[in-house]
């Protein structure tokens, strides 16, 4: 039995896709031999895979991860316990930078358990919650960071200390000219 | 020494969040590729990606290794853009969005310009004319072409059989020549 | 509610239409907010002294934030507004050879989430990523210039 060009055509994406039977397949495969139109046709069915491949691609390439995961750990975040968050906040915070050629200082402050309310969400200061700015993370490339939540006046400051020495180590203390807090 | 995905799959099992941060790395484009290509719309795209993400994880303990860990966020991916669309149904998408962007990016344009002009185009036009489709013909044109799957592992994300999946293939590929035309 | 029930019924209606509406918004994948062209993203530079007191009027509003830091002197410098896309920069020159550069991440429980990367020149200085409410704001500070220090308030709104 011989197909006309009709039912090969109908049969080429499947053909293509590897999913026909050994003797369709067969099939399909000689008549591509003699026909210049469903040769076409299965031209255009490849381009269509192809194109789509390639679009999806290059638009995903230029996704860049951070913003991305940022997004997922803020979900995550927000449903787990408040100790696993304190846990993995620490973590975050106070990790060594991954860069071996820096070694910025990070020291966070954190003023008369401000920032417990980031962490104990609702608690005592439910009303003023929502006017908080929360901080997600902050790098200093190189620089002393402080962070300071007040939630009476729904303040929240993210103080730099420049660190006059350059490469020095780290220097513990905040250099003078910053904030009294 | 590198950590085999088990091993970071049974640290998430027991909540480590950085763990979970490598297979994300290592798995966020290809999610994303594939809800892009069902959702069109980048932020929607992001949204649900992230989301996927997020239930992977908090679903993780479920995950006992009878796929590969990326089949299973995929699936979870695809029936999120299916949800997604069922519950936004936005108006149709006018082609002139999208055309801005090929206009921009003539400038960095490599040896054979025209015949990349054009490629961008159809990619651009294919984008919008897939948008076009309904949820369940989306979901089988962009995992073949994405993953290249087979039509049992769709029919089993989809929950139909093989020759749905073949039937819904064929319908949406003629759906998309007709309206790409001249472009292919 | 007292109020709701003088209102005439086709607006009650409208209302209850409305947040039905809302009830059914994709909850679940957390897309309150779809649909939101841009945010809003001002930038006030301030200079903070300790040479001798002063109040600058035009800062009246934030006194109780800016008292929080303890300067003696707050002198508001410059103000920037930009829209800004979401997941796109906004870039702001910062007085002292200073950009400030603002992306919108998302928004999500009436909060905008801005990563903010402050540089000098072309050096970063400070890379950060803060859950702004919305119509709220955040101070970046500590940058020395004109023998005092300066404080960035950062304020974004959904538009
Ligand atoms: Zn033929």
């Amino acid at each position: 039995m011989t197909r006309d060009c009709e039912e090969i055509k109908s049969l080429l994406g499947a053909w293509l896709d590897g999913e026909l039977g050994a003797s369709e397949a067969a099939e399909v495969r000689l008549h591509l031999q003699g026909c210049a139109s469903c040769l076409g046709e299965k031209a255009r069915l490849e381009k269509l895979q192809s194109s789509l491949k390639s679009v999806l691609e290059a638009k995903a390439s230029q996704l860049a991860f951070e913003p991305f995961w940022a997004g997922v750990r803020q979900r995550i975040a927000e449903e787990r316990p408040w100790h696993a968050r304190l846990i993995d906040w620490a973590r975050a915070v106070l990790s060594p930078p991954r860069l071996a050629w820096a070694i910025p200082a990070v020291i966070i402050i954190l003023l008369a358990g401000l920032s417990l309310e980031q962490f104990f969400p609702g608690w005592r200061w439910a009303l003023n919650r929502s006017n908080l700015a929360a901080v997600e993370s902050i790098d200093g490339h190189g620089f002393n960071v402080a962070l300071l939540r007040e939630s009476k006046t729904k303040t929240t400051v993210i103080w730099l200390f420049e660190n006059h020495e350059g490469e020095e180590e780290t220097s513990a203390e905040p250099v003078s000219g910053g904030p009294a807090f | 020494m590198e950590i085999s995905e088990w091993d970071l799959i049974q640290k998430c099992q027991k909540g480590d969040v950085t763990a979970y941060e490598e297979l994300a790395a290592k798995y966020y484009r290809r999610v994303f590729m594939v809800v892009l290509g069902m959702l069109h719309h980048q932020e929607d795209a992001m949204e649900v990606a992230q989301e996927t993400f997020y239930r992977a994880f908090k679903n993780i303990n479920r995950f006992k290794g009878g796929s590969s860990f990326y089949t299973w966020l995929y699936r979870i991916a695809v029936n999120l853009a299916i949800d997604f669309q069922r519950r936004q149904k936005r108006g149709v998408m006018d082609f002139k969005e999208n055309m801005d962007e090929v206009i921009v990016e003539t400038e960095r344009l490599g040896s054979d310009p025209y015949r990349e002009v054009r490629d961008r185009e159809l990619g651009e036009r294919l984008l919008a004319a897939i948008d076009q489709l309904t949820p369940d013909h989306k979901a089988v044109i962009v995992m073949r072409a994405v993953e290249g799957l087979s039509y049992k592992e769709i029919g089993r994300t989809l929950g139909c059989s093989e020759g749905t999946v073949m039937s819904r293939l064929h319908y949406a590929r003629k759906k998309l020549q007709e309206k790409l035309g001249s472009y292919l | 509610m007292k109020a709701k029930r003088k209102l005439p019924r086709s607006l009650f209606r409208a209302a209850l239409l409305f947040s039905l509406w809302l009830a059914l918004l994709p909850a679940p994948l957390g897309a309150a907010e779809k649909g939101q062209p841009g945010v809003q993203v001002k930038i006030g530079t301030i200079l903070a002294t300790n040479q001798a007191d002063c109040s600058d009027s035009q800062l009246s509003k934030m006194k109780q934030q800016l008292e929080v830091i303890k300067y003696r002197c707050y002198h508001l410098v410059k103000e920037e507004s930009q829209k800004a896309s979401w997941l796109a920069n906004a870039v702001f020159e910062i007085p002292g050879g200073r950009s400030l550069v603002v992306m919108p991440q998302e928004y999500r429980n009436n909060r905008i989430s801005l990563k903010v990367r402050l540089l000098e020149g072309e050096k970063p200085i400070v890379d950060t990523t803060v859950r702004v409410p919305n119509r709220g704001n955040f101070l970046l500070g500590g940058p020395a210039h004109e023998g005092g220090v300066l404080i960035l308030s950062i304020s974004a709104a959904t538009q």
